[in-house]
């Protein structure tokens, strides 16, 4: 396995789907958001954005607080520590590989 | 990575995507057009001239512009494409560093232009016109990478700029009132606060109009 190769194997499966790497990049941008901004940053359906939020939480790279906006429910996202570093380490290994 | 670096730009561009961004500094530029008439048009003994009434008139205009935008991002933004709360703590150093660099920069330019307006050689319509310039290329940079025809709009400012410069020496040549500054600088201001206060308020107006027909409040159903 040559050294790009490797470079290439150690990137973060979870950050690399672009569907997810669209929502972290948002993300890391902004100290936080709501499902609605992603929906229409991403152009995902709900469903889709979701599954996608679920990994991302599961894994420890975002946190998902729900709360109301007046009588409307609101989904606020914010990216963890864990998923800065993360997402720069991913960014900087994609960089080497590239 | 080049379509990612642009992604994490996009928070940022979002600001604006209603216009509200415009609509503030064109309504900042005119209101200081406005104070800068009651100066011009006012006895040297009158209120206006009185450096307390200035600051409460920029805290007024500021506290205008910044509920304002709260009110239409809370009630028409937020409902329609989202919320987005932006980073408050800057990147240590990069931040730091660019910060102290355009403090550094507007510092010099300052210094520059005060220097220039009393050099006998340069007009002070000259200095005006660098000044749009820098304006022009501040919202090109803002503004106008997000939206395509924004940068008409960029240009449209920077050709005006340069036509303040063309402009006879008796129509921005009127006699000031203050002692600081060459006889024409107030209207040379005036008449550039007015001209990027007109075009901003006009460019944000058609952006808050496109969004508004391009977008629908969200239903409210569980995300």
């Amino acid at each position: 396995m040559n050294r790009t190769t490797q470079k290439i194997s150690e990137l973060d499966r979870v950050i690399h789907e672009p569907g997810r790497l669209m929502i972290v990049a948002l993300l890391s941008a902004v100290e936080q958001a709501d499902f609605l901004y992603l929906q229409h940053e991403t152009e995902m359906n709900k469903g889709t954005l979701s599954s996608h939020l679920s990994k991302l939480e599961v894994a420890g790279y975002i946190e998902v607080t729900k709360t109301y906006r007046g009588k409307i429910p609101q989904t606020l996202l914010r990216l963890t520590v864990e998923g800065r570093q993360a997402f720069a380490q991913y960014r900087r290994r994609m960089k080497e590989a590239l | 990575m080049d379509q990612v670096e642009r992604l994490m730009e996009r928070p940022m561009l979002y600001n604006n995507v209603d216009g509200v961004g415009e609509l503030g500094m064109g309504f900042m530029f005119l209101s200081y057009a406005l104070f800068e008439w009651f100066q011009i048009n006012s006895p040297a003994n009158a209120i206006w001239h009185r450096t307390g009434v200035f600051v409460v008139y920029v805290g007024l205009m500021a506290t205008a512009i910044h509920y304002g935008s709260k009110a239409i991002k809370t009630h028409i933004t937020y409902p329609r494409t989202g919320y987005v709360e932006y980073r408050k703590r800057p990147r240590k150093h990069s931040m730091n560093w660019g910060g102290m660099a355009i403090g550094a920069g507007v510092g010099v330019l300052c210094c520059a232009g005060i220097a220039l307006v009393h050099w006998p050689h340069w007009s002070v319509t000259t200095l005006a016109a660098l000044i749009g310039l820098v304006i022009a290329a501040y919202y090109a940079y803002r503004f106008a990478r997000s939206v395509r025809w924004k940068w008409a709009v960029a240009s449209a400012m920077a050709l005006c700029s340069l036509a303040i410069t063309l402009l006879p020496a008796d129509l921005v040549g009127a006699k000031g009132w203050s002692t600081l500054f060459p006889d024409n600088f107030e209207w040379a201001w005036l008449l550039s606060t007015l001209l990027y206060g007109t075009i901003l308020l006009i460019s944000g107006g058609i952006s808050f109009v496109l969004y508004l027909r391009h977008t629908q409040p969200a239903a409210e159903t569980a995300e």
